[in-house]
């Protein structure tokens, strides 16, 4: 391995690995754009307030996708205390966007009982048109696109009754009827933090916590409707403090299976088993229980060998080190944690962390944000130590939990943009690429909001101002994007897997529904194709099964529509 | 040579004597038959609590057998039935420390620090030097913020005046190694390097003192947190204190 590495460095050192020399650059644009959303967590009252408010300041959040259908990916920004509006910034071109949330009906949701944490765009109706789910500490807000600019609050008919502490929502098609379902990733138990009737509502174990609020999937039934399938489905056993959620065809079965990244203990795997039901492979797949503290599940192939791996975030810092997770698919239903041979294992606190290829050259990069709290100069940490050592400390109970003041807690951490290097190991590039900010980081959108073909992404970030990253690579290779969209059913094609081939280069990406923590990447797919003029070959897996080859323009970025017979039609995408 | 080393060689002397009659409690072990091999030594250990030798044994074959909370359980009972006898307790607090590989990060914390408690019991029955190393390495490996590293530099520094007023053991190399490294992670390079070179001129075979020498302070500080790593299980075999006779 560690040969093979050092001729792949020194491979890229030399010519790069596609024959692009390249050189992944930002600039940040927040407040010229217009997107410069300063998020809030919720200010907690009464005696517990302080450490109510560290545990549940993970909701600084937002979603890219194209509401009006204007071809140009929008961007919604989740807002948490009490009265703060959400953001939607519509995308004008030319990195400009203009907030229209309340025009759009959009900002409410923060609610005295309520705490907005993560927000995704689906097309529920399959109407070709994105709807908008924002989930709460409460009950989710289900918003129907008018396609006029305007949503309508249809929650109330939705079946979304069942009160979680949500942190995590993403949207996919698990028994393939081509309507797109839902699953939430709670973090409490469903108690209210607000109201509490029980000072008792933390973790119970720091390393295998049981006592948190697992996850529920909603089968969509198609008139408007969802309907509980948790237990169903077989996800009721899992009780832990879900912090996000990863959906892809992990075992190459054509069925969307699931990764739940849990913080205060194990992060487990689940295969479709192709009846609407799954079957949960923790062990088998992973080689067993982690005790580690999960906060990220981003999916995709890092290496081009045709295997989506995942990508998990953990806590490493001078006084835990337990090291990310870069979980390599070995082809035969077990995956291999490849963190510390790849170099991905340390991002600090870690929060959001997404896959991109960031200069073109066909190899997916990841940038990673991190950071907890970042205040004044004395650290919470030796305060918390003594807390936990003392002789039966009841970690579940509010009381025990010394308050944090001012204190700093794992905060001013440099943000860490790794180069991917042949698939082989990552290069940490942060401050050359001019992304190391400190700011106390969340949730990561990448999106390529300028339909410039180098990929942007938004930061957003806990009571911090939110960034919005120009990708400005030097030397970047020539591209190719496409957004999919399904004849009659799923029309956003949530679930469908191209695979490029392009001179020596062979790349597969699937289109998921808000993986990543606490940002919903775009749904065009975008493939970097180094010095490769074109595209050989675009083969589509569909979600409702079918395939076909499609020829796609490089350098652009184009709808490809399916048709119900047919050969799928191809068009351009007019980004401003 | 003073009483402590007196008192040590007479432990080791014992040792080696019951070495000759010890129960046969490797023959199960090597049978991978746990069960018996781990009933053969509690046996040990009821009739001599304080043994060393039966101790550390016991808790090699524990962490074989991956039986951690049972060799904690029962030393805990053991060590409530003969509150005075100090090599017990720091198999007490070494049974912990085995433990620690194999639990989560805030766990290890806490085996840590309750490992920590029963070092102290063991010199507050008696001040030995392999009592004042032990807790004096254990704080070493608590990361800087904590402030733990004053506490184990104060322990080793015990330990090494107690070793240089009595006859020099080969284990004793062990102190320069530690109290140069935890010089080094309290910032202190310049008493970490000197200490690791007095090291060298009394043990110059030595080669984890050898590594520390010549390098660049990245290059020890990776090999400090290295060494230093908690995920990593800490060798807590104490048969050079019989063996290296």
């Amino acid at each position: 391995m560690k040969r093979t590495i050092l001729i792949a460095l020194a491979a890229a050192a030399v010519f790069g690995f596609t024959g692009v020399k390249s050189r992944i650059r930002f600039t940040e644009t927040g407040e010229k754009s217009g997107v410069r959303q300063v998020h809030s967590t919720r200010k907690f009252k009464g005696p517990h307030g302080d450490v109510l408010g560290m545990f549940t300041s993970g909701g600084a959040a937002s979603a890219v996708g194209d509401f009006d259908n204007d071809g140009d990916d929008d961007l919604f920004v989740v807002d948490s205390d009490t009265g703060k509006p959400h953001r939607l910034y519509r995308n004008d071109g030319g990195m400009k966007f203009t907030e229209v949330g309340a025009q759009a009906g959009v900002t409410g949701g923060n609610d005295p009982d309520s705490i907005c944490a993560d927000a995704i765009w689906f097309d529920y109706d399959n109407d070709g048109w994105r709807d908008l789910l924002v989930a709460r500490f409460g009950t989710p807000l289900l918003y129907h696109n008018e396609k006029n600019g305007k949503f309508k609050n249809v929650t109330a008919g939705s079946g979304f009754n069942r009160f979680g502490n949500t942190i995590a929502v993403i949207s996919f098609d698990y028994d393939k009827d081509g309507m797109l379902d839902v699953m939430f990733g709670d973090y409490f138990k469903p108690v209210s933090l607000i109201n509490l009737t029980t000072t008792k509502v933390l973790p119970n174990d720091l390393d295998n916590a049981v006592n948190g609020g697992g996850v529920t999937l909603w089968h969509n039934d198609g008139n408007g409707k969802f309907s509980d399938v948790t237990s169903k489905a077989g996800f009721d056993k899992h009780t832990g403090w879900t912090l996000d959620l990863g959906h892809g065809d992990l075992n190459n079965d054509g069925w969307q299976d699931i990764y739940i990244a849990a913080d205060y203990g194990t992060d487990r795997m689940y295969f479709n088993n192709g009846n609407g039901t799954f079957s949960e492979v923790t062990t088998k797949a992973m080689g067993g229980f982690d005790t580690r503290k999960g906060m990220n599940a981003e999916i995709g192939d890092y290496d081009n060998d045709g295997w989506l791996d995942i990508y998990v975030t953990n806590i490493t810092d001078e006084y835990m080190k337990e090291c990310n997770m870069l979980w390599h698919n070995n082809a035969d239903g077990t995956f291999t944690d490849v963190s510390k041979e790849t170099n991905t294992c340390n991002t600090l606190w870690g929060w959001g962390a997404k896959f991109g290829d960031f200069d073109n050259d066909g190899w997916l990069d990841i940038f990673a944000t991190n950071g907890l709290r970042s205040r004044g100069k004395d650290n919470y940490i030796p305060l918390l130590l003594e807390a936990i050592i003392k002789p039966n400390m009841e970690f579940q109970e509010l009381a025990s939990w010394p308050a944090i003041g001012n204190m700093t807690w794992s905060g001013f951490q440099k943000k860490v943009m790794f180069k991917n290097v042949g698939g082989q190991v990552f290069k940490d590039i942060s401050a050359d690429a001019g992304v190391d900010n400190d700011l106390d980081g969340r949730g990561v959108a990448v999106a390529d909001f300028d339909g410039d073909g180098r990929l942007d992404f938004y930061q957003t970030n806990a009571d911090q101002p939110a960034l919005l990253y120009h990708g400005q690579a030097e030397g970047a290779g020539n591209w190719i994007e496409m957004k999919l969209e399904g004849a009659v059913k799923n029309r956003d094609a949530v679930g469908a897997r191209v695979t490029v081939k392009a001179g020596a280069l062979t790349m597969m990406r699937e289109v998921d529904g808000g993986n990543g923590y606490s940002g919903q990447s775009m749904l065009r797919l975008h493939f970097g194709l180094g010095a490769a003029a074109k595209a050989d070959s675009v083969e589509i897996a569909w979600p409702d099964g079918r395939k076909e080859k499609v020829a796609v323009p490089v350098n652009a970025a184009v709808y490809v529509r399916q048709t119900a017979g047919g050969a799928a039609r191809i068009a351009p995408i007019k980004v401003r | 040579m003073d009483g402590e080393t007196m008192r040590l060689l007479f432990t080791m002397t014992a040792a080696a004597a019951l070495w000759a009659a010890d129960p046969d409690y490797r023959t199960p072990w090597q049978a991978k038959d746990f069960e018996k091999a781990m009933g053969v030594l509690e046996g040990a250990l009821a009739a001599d609590p304080d043994s060393m030798k039966f101790g550390s044994e016991y808790r090699l074959l524990v962490i074989d057998a991956k039986a951690h909370d049972r060799a904690i359980k029962f030393f805990g009972d053991l060590a409530a039935k003969n509150p005075t006898m100090s090599n017990l307790h720091l198999n007490h607090g070494f049974a912990y420390v085995d433990k620690i590989p194999t639990a989560g990060s805030i766990t290890q914390v806490l085996l840590a620090n309750t490992s920590l408690g029963h070092f102290t019991k063991s010199l507050e029955t008696k001040q030995t030097w392999i009592a004042l190393y032990t807790r004096g390495n254990a704080y070493l490996f608590w990361p800087k913020i904590f402030k733990r590293m004053p506490l184990g530099i104060a322990d080793l520094e015990a330990a090494m005046k107690m070793q240089k007023s009595g006859k020099k053991m080969p284990f004793h190399v062990r102190s320069y190694l530690a109290l140069g490294d935890g010089y080094f992670k309290n910032d202190e390079p310049e008493k970490a390097k000197a200490m690791w070179a007095e090291g060298l001129k009394e043990y110059p075979a030595s080669d984890a003192l050898k590594s520390r020498t010549g390098k660049s302070p990245e290059e020890i500080e990776k090999l400090i947190s290295n060494v230093y790593d908690p995920y990593k299980r800490v060798d807590t075999d104490l048969s050079d204190l019989w063996k290296q006779q």
